[in-house]
């Protein structure tokens, strides 16, 4: 373990930031794999097609940025994310993991989530993956419908996605989430209830629903724009969701996120950290660090990632900035209306030395009159309105000069 | 220099026929600037004359020539602004010269300004010496502008030129053509002072800036001098004259071209067209009777932000300086806030000025739909001008309106008669006249040219009506119009109704047959245009209490971000600041927020 071994980081500030928060409180890390067998038709994530011969010397790097972190920091959540993580062997999870271990203090329970893709998938490796220490699955599921499926350019069909459910239930995973993908161009009503109460059916415990967003780039914008698909249609998006949210509370899950839902208790721990202003750390290209009121990002380009860390230079930064007064402020509102326990007003107070009521007085009754917000003495809420039109009220929170 | 060794001509010419770049080429042939030193067709020294290809303000190059006979001359070479909103300078300019270099494109032939511009040049009595050029293009066919050029214009073809304006070819012996063609000027230096303003521009160190044409008498540094038709005193405190650049002079005499500088403050204290003479015992007769410009076209200017509105006024009042036919006033709009009600000279007039506040001001504006002066004579005998539909009197009120009319010339190929007729029926023409001119390649088959005459209101023209004709005729077709005076119509006021609030921004005058179909136009277009608000709304045009389409905008349902993890949330926050800076260059009409290209929209439909 190489402890006390401080590089050039981005800025001396950023160094003693960095080198006093590692003593506080237990934190979040997430690790991104930016490695994808295929790009997926609506992807805008920071992945890179044909690149798994460099992943060795990726994993080799990671263990540098985790060295130049090491510390006696509790860690609460651990979270690989990419990409494909699934393509990272599960002899090349153990050594990470072990690594990781050496530099941090887990917890008895931390929560070790690795996202799977249904196409990569090889006999025993989920299990190889348990035996790691790796105790919770999130399933890149999308769609149970093969003509969604390959509309997405997914690796998989339904079948192989519904046989990785039950080989993680094999392996004996109890904490699963299945992701899914609705407002896809020309989908039906009927086609998206019959996905969901599939996946429902199969009473994981957490469900992540996402709206299909696409940037310009991605290839499906591209043939929606050469009129090859249909446009996106938020109207229907609107009734998909409101669909979703009668189904999964019949059938007991809590919607305690805009886009997510879980059995009680089963919660992520990660992203709720996220959402809570927690602290946490990011490591590999592209990744994230919310530290000492600093949000962080990880230079995104892999070759550029790979030639410094290897050369012993520190990770650059491709944005730093400062996370503190109105803006705080608005990003704590904005991350806490996301929750269905929306923003606990006395906490805020406390923690802000401020009124919430009295401060956003005019913001809160223009939305309260718009429908889209509502409020009791103790909690300031999205409305079921608000959840789907929940930019209008994030981006009224917003400070008037940038920070 | 003696006075007979002058030769004071202009270049006049249909839009990019080569006006410019001729311009460019006597300039470098005469040695005034070396070939390196000209900047592209640098006469046009702002840059959106430069892309438009149009020239507003004329300047004046003084020119040295040494001909072929050995003797010296002084060629005076005046650019005009090419385009009939400016007919008034582009006059002025020609009674300032002896000659004009008629330029013609050997790949279009004739097409409609050519014909206006020449009819001035020769109410002027200028010598015309006609010229060919492009004459380098593949597409060129000099041959058959030649003919036309001599059925149409009644020259020789020994009197044509032809030339290269790019290449040079041809354009030495245009220069000797102009000295030996255009005469000298008359007028005498022992005659008391009388020079013709025929361009004027303010400087901020020098004050407006007059361009003259010494006609008699003699012009000197610190004379003091009156102009006859406004009457304002002024002192030469610099006097001199192109070559191209500003040259001090301490006199002009007679048949000379130059500058002054009086140190006044505005354009509009010395006026275009007007004479000048010594203060005490001047001349007797003006020069030429000058007129006001008469604004035609008028529309409602108003910052797209209410707290701009100090930063518009000093805009208009800047560009006021030095552009005499612009005029603006005050007017208040309940949707719009404090704004301008301004009068232009034309469309391109009007395209200008908003491009300049827009550019050289940094501003961003809501223009109304255009409109013409109406003049309208109510029932209790009153008479109004009317340039504003917010000011048109209720339907109960109206005896009689009056609108202005323009005469109408198109230059197409005859292949396009048929779908210009149409445009023209659909535009309120009425028509009056075909001529035949001559022959040209269209799309590589010989056609026949017609000018086709029409009568039209203004009002028709003002939106959609230019592109519609350029669009079907291929582009081939050119146009004039010139003013032909006033007369009676039956119109109604259209509103059009956002949320049930009357936006009078969208208010047009038309008449009653058209109400339905551009109600339903505007109307849809809005549609399309307003983004989904929170609430449903509904978009009307009605004539009076009389609702005559109406669309609703749905309200929006869905606009949240699915996926906020970890690092994306910066990323995210950044997209949620953009969509609220986009909420600021919003116009509110009422609740509903509009972005400022909406109103640009509805501005071009017709």
């Amino acid at each position: 373990m190489q402890t006390g071994r401080l590089h050039r980081f981005y800025s001396r500030d950023a160094a003693i930031c960095y080198n006093q928060s590692v003593m506080r409180e237990p934190i979040g890390l997430y690790i991104h794999f930016p490695f994808c067998r295929r790009r997926c038709n609506y992807c805008s994530f920071v992945s890179y097609e044909n690149r798994e011969p460099d992943i060795p010397v990726y994993l080799e790097c990671l263990k540098r940025e985790i060295s130049l972190h090491a510390g006696r920091t509790g860690l609460k959540s651990i979270y690989f994310g990419g990409g494909t993580p699934s393509l990272i062997t599960a002899g090349q999870f153990s050594e990470l993991l072990h690594c990781i271990r050496q530099a941090f203090v887990m917890e008895q329970h931390t929560e070790i989530t690795v996202e799977i893709n249904p196409g990569t998938l090889v006999p025993g490796y989920l299990n190889d993956l348990r035996s790691c220490g790796v105790n919770r699955l999130s399933i890149g599921m999308q769609s149970l419908n093969d003509d969604e499926l390959r509309l997405l350019g997914r690796l998989h069909d339904a079948d192989e996605a519904l046989r990785a459910y039950r080989s993680a239930c094999d392996a004996g995973y109890e904490n699963i989430n299945l992701d899914l993908i609705y407002g896809l161009p020309g989908q039906s009503i009927e086609s998206w209830q019959q996905t969901l109460n599939l996946a429902a059916s199969l009473d994981p415990r957490h469900l992540s629903l996402y709206c299909l967003s696409l940037e310009t780039k991605a290839r499906l914008a591209e043939e929606i724009e050469a009129g090859l698909q249909p446009p996106l249609d938020p109207d229907a998006a609107a009734g998909q969701y409101e669909l979703a949210e009668g189904i999964l509370e019949k059938r007991g899950y809590c919607h305690y996120e805009i886009s997510n839902w879980a059995k009680p208790g089963y919660e992520c721990r990660h992203n709720l950290s996220c959402w809570l202003m927690e602290p946490y750390l990011g490591l590999g290209a592209s990744a994230s660090s919310y530290l000492n009121n600093r949000r962080r990002t990880n230079i995104a380009c892999l070759d550029q990632y790979i030639s410094l860390v290897s050369s012993g230079a520190s990770v650059p930064a491709e944005a730093d900035e400062e996370i503190k007064g109105d803006l705080k402020q608005a990003e704590a509102i904005i991350l806490s209306l996301r929750l269905e326990k929306g923003v606990d007003i006395a906490g805020f107070n406390h923690e802000y030395g401020i009124d919430l009521l009295d401060c956003y007085h005019q913001r809160i009754t223009e939305l309260e009159e718009l429908g889209l917000i509502r409020h009791n003495e103790n909690s300031l809420l999205l409305t079921p309105a608000g959840r789907l039109l929940g930019n209008e009220v994030f981006w009224r929170f917003l400070p008037e000069q940038p920070v | 220099m003696d006075q007979k060794s002058i030769r004071n001509f202009c270049i006049i010419a249909h839009i990019d026929h080569g006006k410019s770049t001729l311009a460019d080429r006597l300039i470098e042939l005469t040695g005034a600037l070396r070939k390196d030193k000209i900047i592209q067709q640098v006469m046009d020294s702002m840059d959106l004359e430069r892309e438009r290809g149009i020239t507003i303000k004329a300047k004046a190059v003084r020119l040295s020539y040494h001909s072929r006979a050995g003797k010296l001359f002084r060629l005076n070479l005046i650019d005009t602004p090419g385009h009939v909103d400016f007919s008034y300078e582009v006059s002025r300019t020609l009674v300032a010269c002896e000659g004009a270099v008629l330029v013609i494109d050997a790949t279009q032939g004739i097409q409609a300004q050519t014909l206006a511009n020449i009819y001035i040049a020769m109410e002027h009595n200028l010598e015309v010496i006609p010229v060919i050029n492009k004459i380098d293009l593949p597409g060129s066919e000099p041959d058959h502008v030649m003919k036309e050029i001599e059925t149409v214009l009644g020259f020789k073809s020994n009197e044509v030129l032809l030339i290269s304006a790019k290449t040079g070819q041809g354009v030495p012996e245009l220069i000797e053509a102009i000295v030996h063609r255009v005469p000298p000027p008359a007028g005498r230096s022992d005659l008391p002072l009388r020079a013709l303003i025929f361009d004027s521009h303010y400087d901020d160190y020098k004050g407006v800036v007059a361009y003259i044409r010494v006609v008699d008498g003699v012009m000197e540094t610190g004379a003091k001098l009156r102009l006859m038709g406004q009457g304002t005193h002024l002192e030469v405190l610099e006097l001199g004259y192109f070559a191209p650049g500003p040259t001090p002079e301490d006199r002009l005499e007679a048949g000379e071209v130059g500058y002054i500088a009086t140190g006044l403050k505005s354009v509009k204290e010395c006026r275009v067209g007007d004479t000048i003479t010594l203060a005490s015992s001047g001349a007797r007769q003006p020069l030429i009777g000058y007129e006001l410009p008469k604004p035609m076209v008028f529309a409602g200017i108003y910052p797209t932000q209410a707290d701009e509105y100090a930063d518009l006024r000093e805009a208009i009042e800047k560009l006021n300086l030095n552009d005499a036919s612009l005029t603006f006033e005050p007017e208040s709009s309940p949707i719009l806030g404090q704004g301008f009600r301004c009068g232009f000279l034309g469309l391109l007039h009007l395209d200008i000025v908003i491009e300049r506040l827009e550019r050289e001001f940094g501003l961003s504006l809501v223009v109304t739909v255009p409109g013409v002066k109406f003049m309208v004579t109510k029932t209790d005998g009153e008479k109004l001008a009317v340039t504003s539909p917010i000011d048109f009197p209720e339907p109960n009120e109206i005896q009689k309106t009056e609108e202005p009319w323009v005469g109408i010339s198109i230059i197409t190929p005859s292949g396009f008669i048929g779908a210009l007729m149409d445009v023209m029926q659909e535009y309120e023409g009425l028509y009056k006249h075909t001529e035949y001119l001559g022959q040209i390649t269209v799309m590589g088959e010989e056609s026949q040219r017609v000018r086709l005459e029409y009568e039209m209101p203004l009002r028709s023209m003002l939106t959609t009506f230019y592109d519609s004709l350029k669009s079907r005729s291929r582009g081939y077709a050119s146009l004039d119009h010139e003013f032909l005076g006033y007369r009676e119509a039956r119109l109604v006021k259209l509103d059009v109704l956002v949320n049930e609030l009357k936006v009078d921004a969208f208010s047009r005058i038309i008449p009653p047959e058209k109400a339905h179909d551009t109600g339903k136009s505007v109307v849809a277009k809005l549609k399309e245009v307003i983004p989904r608000q929170l609430f449903k709304v509904p978009i009307q045009a009605a004539v009076g209490s009389r609702i005559v389409a109406r669309e609703d905008i749905a309200a929006r349902r869905k606009d949240v971000l699915a996926k906020c993890y970890g690092g994306d949330i910066t990323r995210k926050r950044k997209l949620l600041e953009k969509q609220k800076e986009g909420k600021k260059k919003m116009k509110m009409i009422g609740r509903v927020e509009v972005p400022k290209e909406a109103f640009l929209e509805i501005m071009k439909l017709g």
